[in-house]
């Protein structure tokens, strides 16, 4: 609470203390500074290969190294503790704490959920894309800035209020529970949730490249004969895909990890609407710290396969907007 | 003599840019640095500004060794291609920026920075846009504050990287028809990147002639144009016939059109022949029956005549081998030939080069 | 932009243009979905916050431990913005005015928060610094708390709101090219000088809407938080979490009515971008307009 025991805590008198760590961050200021030293970072001659491009602008070595070293302590330095405490547990270790029921069953709930989820925002996030970019009507401002609602909402904000709307009792809940529909406690509940939080993901993707789209391309397929609907399908679509594909990555990999906006709603029952960032949590609780790794780097190396995908997709996007 | 560039290579991974460079440029003169794409003619601008770093050579600025300084002590104005302007500042803060930066020991006081601006402005035309933002300004009003911002500075040597490349052809004509008064104004020594062969010899006191990253040939425009070095520097500079002839016994033969000509002293091989154009005479073939297909007249056929304005381009053909000559309408017309016709061909100043080292072989 | 009609935006490319009923029905449709997914449950926050009375809703807000977790909150985020502020800078600058071996490896790097579960984010900080972590026991020994302290909450903030600056400059960035940076220094301005006379004015919107998005992702940022705060009450709760312990109380007047304050800072962070986007959309998309 008190700002000086943030301080304190955050960086002590090197002098006085010396915790394990600061022999690493000393190290690292001292790899960073050799490396600049000795140009590993700086413009090379010819023969010692172009590590780096001789520039003008000034800072290269001290904007990179303080960037890198930033990275380094807040990003890799945790996730390789992860990983070692992951190496840590072997093989059998490892496979014994993610092969029970129920952690098998969270994967299955949040990895199914979250499929739903985003296969739901790529069919309306289109829908919305497609009318923000090619329609006018009144209130377009306010609809496009709505879009990045889930964007900016906190994620707990946003769990609570799904959850008072589509329980049983609230506006949306109990009309469909005349239907029999319960939403609500139920994993099509976290389907809900997932697809609040997907959305701009899809939408604004998608709306770049429909706005870059040549309007001649479906002139031309249009005066070739084909009707409105072909060329939707034949012409417009396959430019769309791989942003579509984008998208739909970006949602799935944000709906795995979600966790504010589900444990309202999930009612959270061990194998039926239990989700795996919602496991982690109760692990660490229960202080079953090997349990929460083993699960934490299986969702991390989901995360990286997402990553790779996206990354893939994203420079296939690009190929595709050069060539056009 | 202004600057001595001497040695200066440039590699970019595996892509030699310059490969070891060496160039005089005289005081005051305006000197055309011109090449394709990818012919290291940026590329050795950049080094002499200061914006890039060469890996092997020297170059000195007036006697005083220039690799190490910055732009700023080589006192050099640059004019980027894309002109640079800063968007968020206006015509005059653009100007005046040079000026502003310098330290504060060196710096001007304001009222004699805003007269400087003023009276630059003036000289570039736009005193009455001063206040404009440079998107609200036209491409060659652009170009010209670049080009003011560049003189704000006094610098000693100004280079300009493809100044006139991004504005349409009309402007692009007026401009460097003014930049070349301007430069015999204030003669400032002056380089300029073009890949437009009309602009450098147009405009420049001296061509610079640029391919891989090496010197083709350096001369005056006339020079350049009528005694080409190379190949390529006959290629590159207007439109050119290129023939493929063997030379043996003195003579080089052109298979291709079945014509000859003297290569007095040559060493035997194949070599290539170069014509412009304009120096491919046409003669009426009942005037030539006598020797056609002798020494110096090939039997062609008119294939098509382009007649636009006061020269016609005539589309030659024998037995499939397509050439072009160039002439005078009138003298089209005294001839009388027209397309499907056959005429007589001759070549009047062919030059040879050797096809193995493209050396010049004869005029 | 607000126009009357619906009249789509290929007015004037006849054959585009797709019938009325077809119009209105996709715009139907999509509306339905927004207000179905979006604007109901941003509705339901304000209404179920204020249903008991303006008396109830502000009892609530100034209520002790409701007003530590918004200090909490501010105190956290005031200091994990400022440095992604700086870091998002740097980083910028190195990646897009210099060409390095590994840049696209880095761009990914920054990325990865991104793509990691928020739960994660703060549990490989409970594994550094909790009890049974790395560091635990000599931190203990020293009598030093970052789990389940201030600290912790910070660095998870940190974690999680990482690439957004550095994520809204660097495209901008990409696209406005070095050109004017080189033309500084020809003209003979120092690093400095190039930054903030050039550089900054021509990315000061993005970095705008770079800080409010980070803002708004710390003060809002649950799940990492969760992990690492330990929920001790007027201590180590911030605005989400205070909300979570409320509305599990079944304290929902109160739960809704801290949410209304988040939700009300979601809105102005939109606000604020859709009128930055609005009057300087070129200089945020990166559109040149010049040659």
């Amino acid at each position: 609470m008190e700002p000086q025991e943030a301080s304190i805590c955050l960086a002590p008198p090197l002098s006085a203390v010396k915790p394990p760590w600061y022999a690493f961050v000393l190290g690292l200021a001292k790899v960073v500074s050799l490396s600049h030293e000795r140009g590993l970072f700086r413009a090379t001659r010819g023969s010692r290969g172009m590590l780096v491009r001789y520039s003008i602008l000034p800072g290269f070595g001290l904007t990179l190294g303080i960037s890198m070293a930033w990275l380094g302590l807040i990003v890799l330095v945790p996730l390789a503790a992860l990983a070692i405490h992951a190496g840590g547990l072997g093989w059998s270790g490892f496979w014994a704490e993610v092969s029970t029921p129920r952690v098998l069953s969270a994967f299955r709930v949040s990895c199914t959920t979250a499929l739903a989820a985003a296969l739901i925002n790529v069919v309306f996030g289109l829908l919305v894309a497609w009318v923000l970019v090619r329609y006018r009507f009144p209130g377009q401002r306010l609809v496009d800035a709505l879009v990045d609602l889930p964007f900016a909402l906190p994620t707990a904000v946003a769990g609570i209020a799904l959850t008072s709307l589509y329980a049983t009792n609230g506006w949306i809940g109990s009309i469909l529970a005349e239907w029999g529909v319960k939403v609500a406690f139920t994993p099509l509940g976290i389907v809900v949730a997932l697809t609040f939080i997907g959305l701009p993901f899809v939408v604004r993707t998608v709306e770049p490249v429909l706005q870059d789209l040549a309007p001649e391309e479906e002139e031309v397929a249009m005066s070739l004969g084909a009707s409105r609907w072909q060329t939707f399908i034949r012409v417009i679509l396959p430019a769309l895909t791989p942003a579509l594909l984008t998208g739909f990555a970006l949602a799935f990999a944000r709906g795995l990890g979600e966790y504010g906006s589900v444990i309202f709603i999930a009612g959270n029952m061990p194998g039926i609407s239990e989700i795996v960032p919602l496991l982690i949590i109760i692990k660490l609780e229960q202080f079953s710290y090997q349990g929460a790794t083993a699960i934490g780097t299986l969702m991390l190396v989901l995360s990286f396969i997402l990553l790779l995908v996206i990354n893939l997709l994203q420079a296939w996007m690009r190929g595709r907007h050069h060539v056009s | 003599m202004a600057i001595n560039i001497s040695g200066i290579s440039k590699r970019f991974g595996a892509f030699l840019a310059l490969d070891k460079v060496d160039l005089h440029i005289q005081s005051g003169e305006l000197l055309a640095l011109l090449g394709p794409s990818g012919s290291g003619k940026t590329t050795l601008l950049r080094i002499l500004g200061g914006l890039d770093r060469a890996c092997g050579g020297t170059i000195t600025f007036f006697g005083e060794a220039a690799l190490g300084l910055t732009p700023r002590d080589r006192q050099v104005g640059f004019v980027f291609q894309h002109y640079s302007l800063f968007r968020h500042m206006t015509v005059r803060d653009n100007v005046a920026f040079g000026l502003d930066v310098r330290p504060r020991r060196d710096r001007l006081p304001r009222a004699v920075i805003s007269e400087r601006v003023a009276r630059l402005l003036e000289l570039v035309q736009l005193a009455p846009l001063a206040d404009r933002y440079p998107a609200q300004l036209s491409g060659g009003q652009r170009q010209r504050v670049a080009l003011a911002r560049a003189l704000a500075i006094e610098p000693k040597v100004l280079l300009l990287d493809e100044p006139f490349g991004a504005l349409d052809a009309k402007v692009r004509k007026e401009l460097r028809r003014w930049l070349r008064r301007l430069h015999d104004e204030m003669n400032i020594t002056s380089i300029f990147v073009t890949h437009d062969q009309e602009e450098a010899l147009e405009v420049a006191d001296r061509v610079v002639v640029m391919n891989n990253g090496r010197i083709e040939q350096v001369g005056a425009p006339g020079e350049v144009y009528d005694h080409p070095a190379s190949p390529f520097v006959y290629d590159f500079l207007g439109n050119v016939n290129r023939f493929e002839c063997i030379i043996s016994d003195g003579t080089a033969k052109i298979v291709s059109i079945g014509l000859t000509m003297p290569a007095i002293g040559a060493e035997p091989g194949p070599a290539l022949a170069f014509v412009r154009p304009h120096d491919i005479e046409l003669i009426r073939l009942d005037a030539a029956t006598g020797d056609a297909g002798g020494g110096g007249v090939a039997c062609a056929r008119v294939r098509h005549i382009h007649a636009i304005g006061p020269t016609a381009r005539i589309e030659l053909d024998i037995e499939g081998h397509r050439f072009e000559a160039v002439m005078d309408q009138d003298r089209l017309r005294c001839l009388g030939v027209r397309a499907g016709d056959w005429c007589g061909v001759r070549l009047t100043r062919p030059r040879l080069f050797s096809s193995n080292s493209a050396a010049l072989i004869q005029e | 932009m607000l126009a009357k009609s619906t009249a789509s935006a290929y007015g004037g490319r006849p054959a585009l243009q797709d019938p009325a009923w077809l119009r209105w029905t996709l715009i139907g449709t999509a509306l339905a979905f927004l207000a179905l997914f979006v604007a109901l449950p941003l509705l339901t926050v304000f209404i179920e916050a204020l249903h008991r009375g303006f008396g109830a809703y502000f009892a609530a807000l100034v209520e002790p431990d409701a007003l530590s977790a918004m200090w909490l909150t501010l105190l956290v985020a005031g200091i994990a913005v400022p440095l992604n502020l700086v870091f998002g800078i740097l980083s910028a600058w190195a990646i897009t005015k210099f060409e390095f071996l590994g840049k696209s490896f880095l761009i990914t790097l920054i990325d990865l928060p991104f793509s990691v579960s928020p739960v994660i984010s703060g549990m490989v900080y409970v594994l550094l610094f909790g009890l049974h972590g790395w560091f635990g026991p000599w931190l203990r020994a020293h009598d030093l708390q970052i789990v389940f302290a201030v600290p912790g909450l910070v660095l998870a903030t940190i974690f999680v709101t990482f690439p957004f600056v550095a994520r809204e400059l660097i495209p901008l960035m990409q696209s406005q090219g070095i050109e004017e940076e080189e033309a500084a220094a020809s003209l003979g301005a120092t690093g400095w000088q190039i930054f903030w006379r050039i550089t900054l004015p021509n990315i000061r919107w993005a970095l705008l809407y770079g800080v409010l998005l980070c803002n708004a992702r710390a003060m809002g940022e649950f799940g990492a938080v969760s992990v690492v705060s330990g929920h001790v009450r007027g201590l180590t709760n911030t605005m989400p979490l205070h909300v979570e312990i409320l509305y599990n109380e079944y304290n929902f007047v109160a739960a809704f009515a801290v949410a209304s304050l988040l939700a009300l800072l979601a809105l102005v962070t939109l606000a604020v971008k859709s009128v930055v986007e609005w009057r300087w959309g070129e200089d945020i998309s990166g559109r040149r307009d010049q040659g």
